[in-house]
């Protein structure tokens, strides 16, 4: 209660009521008496007036047959329809109207006001000079028909001073809430804007000026406020956005370390057990060159120089992991060119029940390198690639274009070849994708993988200054994304290239 | 009981006055007259001339230019007066008053407050016309009474 009358509306509408409550009783007294002053003295100028007249009247009647003419005089006077009693006293003879009912003297004197002694009748008499002689006259008019039309005004007033009342009461409801509307949606839109919601627009319009003016200061205040907002959530996003990209790196700073650490150590080994396995490769041959053919030990022989055979290709490739390749062919060649034959190869190994597609759309894209190690990393790709889709079958999409974007993890921005590998197999689930680059992590079976065919490609990208990425999602598929920088202008063109 | 809510505490004391005269008035009857200098040509005026008289309008007697007095004396007769003289209430008559001061250029009767002053003036002026209670001029020789106005 106590808060609904500290409201601005409330205590508009009860400073106007405390004032009705006040002005209303006194303008109605006021009026009244207004009126009824108004009307008793119009009472009593008429009926002096007329009393005065009859006894002007009254005096110039002849002596000859007097009480005749008296008579008939006041008989005119009753007619008038306003007088009630009249009487012409003359020594001790006492004429009366024939109109007038018989009645008792009356004794009562003079009344020189309206409503004089209560009895609704105004007397007033008149002393007239006939010769030697004074004669009275008497007149009494009624005073209920000026008391009516008293009330009745009296009446119309009080319906007049309610009717204002009402009105104004109206006035004063309509005039506060034309007031207290423009602040309450401020209140609201004020509490909006405390609430968080600082976008909320401080926006109403009023015809008051010194609430228009609050409007726009509160406004001005908010919109500053926005500001100082927004300049506050960019600078959180910018750190968010940094914090991110420091994180990212660091992470790849790390795998990249990791790998590193695992390549030199992988090389380390493989270069001494290449060393080792050379002269064991060496003397099998020899022997089994001295070895009768068909022969039972010449066969072992032959196994031996296989197996060690095996063992040198499989050093080539950790060798050519951990970046300690022999290549001797270094230079620019089309990277579509090298691509289409890959392909051309997979078509042949690869099942009738994935289908291959290449999208080129740019026929030119040139990069740097050995090309034998680009083809290597296709087939890799390709094959992990077919082996996820070789029971479902599948698609298998292979697109190529350059970009602009920057290769991640590369300092020298400039423009990059992508060659993506896409299919459409079992995926792979999100806590092995951290690890597929890293040497001999396989999730085949034993016997089925060695582990080195993605760690070899994220060796050859990484010596090609490029980058590989990848994203996949289980029982949808997994796409590879290679990046690759483009030959510079000036680089040499590979003899049989093409381009 | 609706002429009684609207008696002012004015009227009351009026009331009061009047039931007291009355009841002084069963002693002995009061009654106003018109009185003038006992040497005054004025022997007598009707109704109407006195009443053109106390309005203002100029009222000559024998090229003489009478002097209207209004007595102010007590309130009563200040009440009879406007009853039995002007014949109308008081706002009316200073209206009438008015009326004749400014459109036809009369001149207000003189106004006195006491009985003592309006005698003296009655005393000095021949042509001065005025109205009393009948006892005040009863033994006053040098006024005449021309007429009674009011008898109660």
């Amino acid at each position: 209660m106590g808060r609904l009358i500290n409201t601005l509306r409330a205590r508009l509408i009860a400073v106007v009521l405390v004032i009705h409550a006040a002005l209303v009783p006194l303008l109605y007294l006021g009026v009244s008496a207004i009126v009824e002053e108004g009307y008793a003295d119009s009472f009593v100028n008429s009926v002096r007036s007329f009393s005065r007249l009859t006894a002007d009247e009254l005096e110039a009647v002849d002596e000859k047959d007097f009480a005749l003419r008296a008579v008939a005089l006041l008989d005119g006077v009753m007619l008038s329809g306003q007088v009630v009693f009249t009487e012409v006293i003359d020594g001790s003879l006492r004429f009366r109207s024939s109109l007038q009912p018989e009645s008792a003297p009356v004794q009562r004197p003079d009344d020189f006001d309206f409503g004089d002694h209560g009895d609704q009748v105004y007397y007033i008499s008149h002393s007239i000079k006939r010769g030697a002689r004074h004669v009275l006259l008497r007149l009494g008019f009624d005073e209920a028909p000026t008391l009516q039309r008293i009330a009745a005004a009296k009446e119309r007033t009080l319906t007049a001073v309610l009717t204002f009342t009402l009105a104004s009461l109206i006035v004063s409801v309509w005039l506060s809430s034309v007031i207290a509307r423009p602040m309450v949606r401020l209140q609201e839109a004020a509490k909006r804007v405390a609430g968080g919601d600082v976008h909320a627009r401080l926006q109403m319009s009023s015809s008051i000026s010194e609430v228009q003016e609050l409007n726009q200061v509160l406004e001005s205040m908010r919109q500053e406020l926005v500001g100082a907002n927004e300049r506050l959530a960019c600078e959180i996003r910018e750190r968010e956005v940094s914090e991110r990209k420091r994180l990212d790196l660091e992470r790849r700073l790390l795998h990249r370390e990791r790998i590193a650490t695992i390549g030199t150590l992988a090389g380390g080994v493989a270069h001494e057990f290449n060393n080792i396995l050379t002269p064991i490769l060496l003397y099998s041959q020899l022997a089994l060159n001295d070895t009768p053919p068909g022969s039972a030990r010449a066969h072992d022989l032959g196994r031996i120089v296989a197996a060690a055979h095996r063992a040198r290709s499989l050093i080539k490739r950790i060798l050519t992991f951990s970046r300690e390749m022999d290549s001797t062919e270094v230079g620019a060649f089309s990277l579509r060119s090298t691509v289409e034959e890959a392909l051309a190869l997979m078509r042949a190994i690869v099942p009738s029940n994935v289908e291959i597609t290449l999208d080129a759309q740019e026929e030119d894209i040139r990069v740097s390198g050995d090309p034998s190690l680009v083809h290597q990393v296709i087939i890799n790709l390709c094959t992990n690639a077919y082996q996820a889709m070789r029971r479902s079958g599948g698609r298998l999409l292979i697109r190529l274009w350059s970009t602009d974007e920057p290769i991640e993890g590369q300092e020298e921005a400039g423009r990059s070849a992508v060659l993506e590998v896409t299919d459409t197999g079992h995926g792979i689930d999100a806590s092995v994708i951290a690890h597929v680059f890293e040497p001999f992590f396989t999730t085949r079976d034993v016997g089925e993988g060695t582990g080195l065919g993605l760690s070899v490609v994220h060796g050859i990208v990484s010596s090609m200054g490029g980058a590989i990425t990848v994203e996949s999602t289980v029982d949808q598929g997994t796409t590879f994304r290679v990046y690759l920088p483009i030959a510079r202008s000036a680089a040499p063109a590979l003899a049989g290239d093409s381009a | 009981m609706e002429c009684s809510r609207i008696l002012s505490s004015r009227r009351a004391l009026l009331l009061l006055a009047l039931l007291f005269c009355a009841a002084l008035g069963s002693a002995s009857t009061q009654s106003v007259v018109l009185v003038v200098r006992a040497d005054s040509p004025v022997t007598d005026l009707d109704p109407v001339t006195v009443r053109k008289l106390f309005l203002g309008v100029p009222v000559l007697l024998n090229g003489r230019l009478l002097h209207p007095i209004r007595n102010r004396s007590d309130a009563r007769l200040d009440q009879i007066f406007l009853q039995e003289i002007a014949a109308m209430s008081q706002a009316a008559y200073d209206r009438q008053i008015l009326i004749g001061v400014n459109r036809q250029g009369w001149l207000p009767p003189e106004e006195l407050s006491s009985s003592g002053r309006v005698l003296e003036r009655l005393s000095s002026d021949p042509n001065a016309v005025s109205f009393l209670w009948q006892k005040d001029v009863a033994r006053n020789s040098q006024l005449r009474v021309i007429r009674v106005l009011w008898a109660d």
